[in-house]
């Protein structure tokens, strides 16, 4: 009583599984797979205006429209167990094969069916994954590998933080990047892609790690052209830690390209301090604008720390024309006041109602204070201007008493830096 | 809300673990090697291993072994280095090293290493500083890190490290508190610390902690039991754990407890699972919360794991 029960639940899940591989195969241009409740079904068979009989949720299991795909909450285990189990059977015939066979046609399309299913169903189950590098790497076909990079869009469609669909496509792109001549054309979708993903899914570390990965495959026109793209993302976004570091990641690699060439130098480097300036202001704009901000804050540390090692360095280079060294002391010097001008009108708080404030000043204070420990020349600098470490450690010990040790560590406790 | 709830949490592990048929532990089944090492460290630190049953855990990790001396996370998947870390954390809580060929890990670890010193994640070629702290890791408590470039390792490592003093998955990678851990407890493993600017990092890492106590794992994102563990156990690494307020934190884990059915969530009132469980049990640890085994921050094996495998006690 108890098998035929068994068997025929085990009977059902494989129909529901083959219904599930039907449609996939049937609308290949499938790109956003969700799961719903029974409860959901109705109302998107009525928003979709179907004259159709609209199943009973007892009944409804697939969804698709649109290349759209929706599957049922309530078949999710049935269909995953019965996913895997062909999975693994798939897998292990294939593997029994091994290379002295010819590769069975109809062993290796059942890998790459079932794995697609498990893949849709549970995005970090690594085996199928491998198993699809395994079958493409021996086929060595470029759309074979362009294939995956849709399979691994399709599962970060419903898991946009699944580390293995991120790796995937990685495999892919050092693969055929070699070989075909569109690999610019394959990192501008793949940047693309992250910030269509990053626009659903906040803070993606995943994602905008993908992205910064892609910077060391980019041209110098590319990088220019993400560097302007991803600012009207970021104005938007200005929480967002991850685009702000996608930023300084640009910008860094610029700063090095500069540093490994020779020729056309100075006009390169002029450029660059327009680029860094530009940052640097549009970056006070947002904190003005955005009140208690920490990303904002962060990629100033991170702005004006190369910024002033930059003129560090420059200082050095041009000990022996005087006239050159007063001129960028002089530009030091205002670049100092600035930042105490930044200080001064965002560490007044208004009102101790106001969170935002408060973490506004405490911001503005941590800011100026990393700097003098990170630039000993802006320390200097401070000290002519009248700022001590003692004026700092008193407005951070006040506006943010809970890191006092923190303050205490940093700035001795009378203050004494 | 004052205690630790150690008996429900002990409860809660072993039902997890014999709890096999519904979708969460179902489509976790593929990393069960890591959640067996999180319930098995969580279950020794609450002083309650002899609950298990030695022998069959111990059988099943060995049949996770795959021909090439790495681990699956399961029986029949592929290998990988971070299953085989768990597995010979598992192996270590119960004494039971012996049993591996040690040999065969290694060599499948020191396979692993890239050129620039990098580590892979198994044949398919993803690096990542994860994978060289577990390298390491593994490779210390087998007492073979003279199989590798451990001097290359390092130097990849600190390749990876940003100028606000934390550490990404790659050069160039965002600092992120689980990167921020790995990349730390590689270079504590190593003896290499003195490539971290201890004030700078430790300073990333305190301004992780937010006003209701708990730590979020980077800027402006929600705080969550599990970085507990990572930015903590680095505070501790580079000597700067009294720059956070430990009681507050204290709290915090405790707020995330459930009371009732046992386990800890990644907030209050979320679903507690066991992967947070662990890391809110060895964060109290590290913060010497009274009634638990003290944790190896580097090692993430409970102290006494750690000193039987280097002093034979
Ligand atoms: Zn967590």
């Amino acid at each position: 009583m108890k098998e035929e029960k068994e068997s025929n639940s085990e009977s059902k899940s494989a129909d529901l599984l083959h219904q599930f591989e039907q449609i996939l195969e049937s609308n290949p241009l499938i790109d956003e797979v969700g799961f719903i409740h029974p409860s959901q079904f109705a109302k998107l068979y009525e928003e979709a205006g179907d004259d159709i009989a609209i199943p009973s949720s007892a009944d409804a299991t697939f969804w698709s429209r649109d290349h759209k795909l929706g599957v049922s909450t309530q078949v999710l285990l049935p269909l995953y167990t019965a996913a895997k189990h062909a999975f693994m059977a798939a897998i292990g015939e294939y593997k029994r094969f091994g290379d002295d066979v010819v590769s069975d046609d109809r062993v290796e399309s059942e890998v790459m069916m079932h794995s697609r299913a498990l893949l849709l169903l549970s995005s970090d189950f690594g085996t199928a994954w491998n198993s699809r590098k395994l079958v493409v790497s021996k086929k060595q076909h470029l759309s074979k590998f362009m294939d995956e990079l849709l399979l691994s869009e399709l599962v970060l469609s419903y898991s946009p933080k699944s580390d293995h669909a991120w790796s995937h496509r990685r495999w892919v792109i050092k693969l055929v990047g070699g070989k075909c001549s569109t690999l610019q054309e394959i990192v501008r979708k793949e940047s693309e892609l992250v910030e269509k993903i990053a626009e659903r899914s906040k803070m993606n570390y995943r994602a905008w790690n993908h992205r910064c990965w892609l910077v060391s495959y980019m041209t110098r026109e590319q990088v220019l052209h993400e560097l302007k793209k991803s600012r009207n993302w970021a104005e938007l976004h200005v929480a967002d830690n991850c685009c702000f570091h996608y930023r300084s990641r640009l910008m860094l690699r610029i700063l090095k390209d500069l540093s490994c060439k020779q020729e056309n130098a100075s006009s390169d480097y002029v450029e660059i301090h327009k680029v860094w300036k530009e940052e640097l202001d549009w970056n006070e704009m947002l904190i003005k604008r955005y009140i208690g901000r920490e990303a904002l804050w962060l990629h100033r540390r991170f702005l004006s720390l190369c910024w002033m090692e930059q003129f560090a360095t420059d200082l050095c280079n041009a000990s022996c024309h005087s006239e050159q060294k007063t001129s960028i002391s002089t530009v030091f010097g205002s670049f100092v006041d600035n930042e105490l001008r930044l200080l001064d009108s965002c560490s007044t708080v208004l009102s101790n109602d106001f969170d935002d404030f408060q973490a506004q000043a405490t911001l503005s204070a941590t800011y100026i204070l990393w700097l003098t420990k990170q630039i000993p020349e802006f320390q200097s600098e401070l000290q002519e201007k009248k700022l001590t470490a003692g004026n700092l450690k008193s407005m951070l010990s006040k506006m943010c008493p809970e890191r006092s040790c923190l303050w205490d560590s940093l700035m001795g406790l009378d203050g004494n830096v | 809300m004052g205690e630790l709830a150690a008996k429900k949490h002990v409860q809660y592990i072993l039902s997890v673990e014999k709890r096999k048929d519904d979708l969460v532990s179902v489509v976790m089944e593929h990393l069960r090697m890591n959640g067996a090492y999180w319930g098995l460290t969580t279950l020794d630190l609450l002083g309650k291993l002899d609950n298990v049953d030695v022998d069959k855990v111990v059988s099943w990790v060995m049949e996770c072994q795959h021909e090439s001396g790495g681990f699956g996370g399961n029986i029949g998947h592929d290998p990988h280095i971070l299953y085989t870390l768990s597995a010979v954390q598992i192996l270590a809580l119960f004494d039971k090293l012996n049993v591996l060929d040690v040999d065969k890990v290694t060599n499948y670890i020191a396979g692993l290493q890239n050129e620039d010193g990098s580590f892979s994640g198994d044949m398919w070629g993803e690096v990542d500083t994860r994978f060289s702290y577990i390298s390491l890791c593994c490779l210390s408590i087998l007492r073979r890190l003279n199989k590798i470039n451990a001097e290359k390792a390092v130097n990849y490592i600190v390749s990876c490290k940003n100028l606000d003093g934390g550490f990404g998955s790659t050069p160039g990678g965002e600092s992120h508190a689980g990167q921020i851990f790995c990349c730390v407890g590689a270079l504590a493993l190593t003896g290499s610390l003195h490539h971290i600017d201890k004030d700078l990092l430790g300073w990333w890492l305190c301004e992780r902690q937010v006003k209701s106590g708990g730590l979020n794992g980077r800027p402006e994102k929600l705080p969550d039991v599990c970085y507990s563990w990572w930015v903590l156990s680095s505070l501790i690494m580079i000597d700067r754990v009294h720059w956070i307020n430990k009681e507050k934190l204290v709290q915090y884990i405790l707020d995330c407890q459930d009371t009732e059915n046992g386990g800890i969530s990644d907030r209050p009132d979320d679903a507690v699972d066991v992967y947070h469980t662990y890391f809110g049990v060895a964060g109290l640890s590290l913060l010497e919360y009274p009634g638990l085994k003290a944790i190896d921050p580097a090692y993430a094996l409970p102290v006494d794991v750690v000193n039987r495998i280097f002093f034979g006690k």
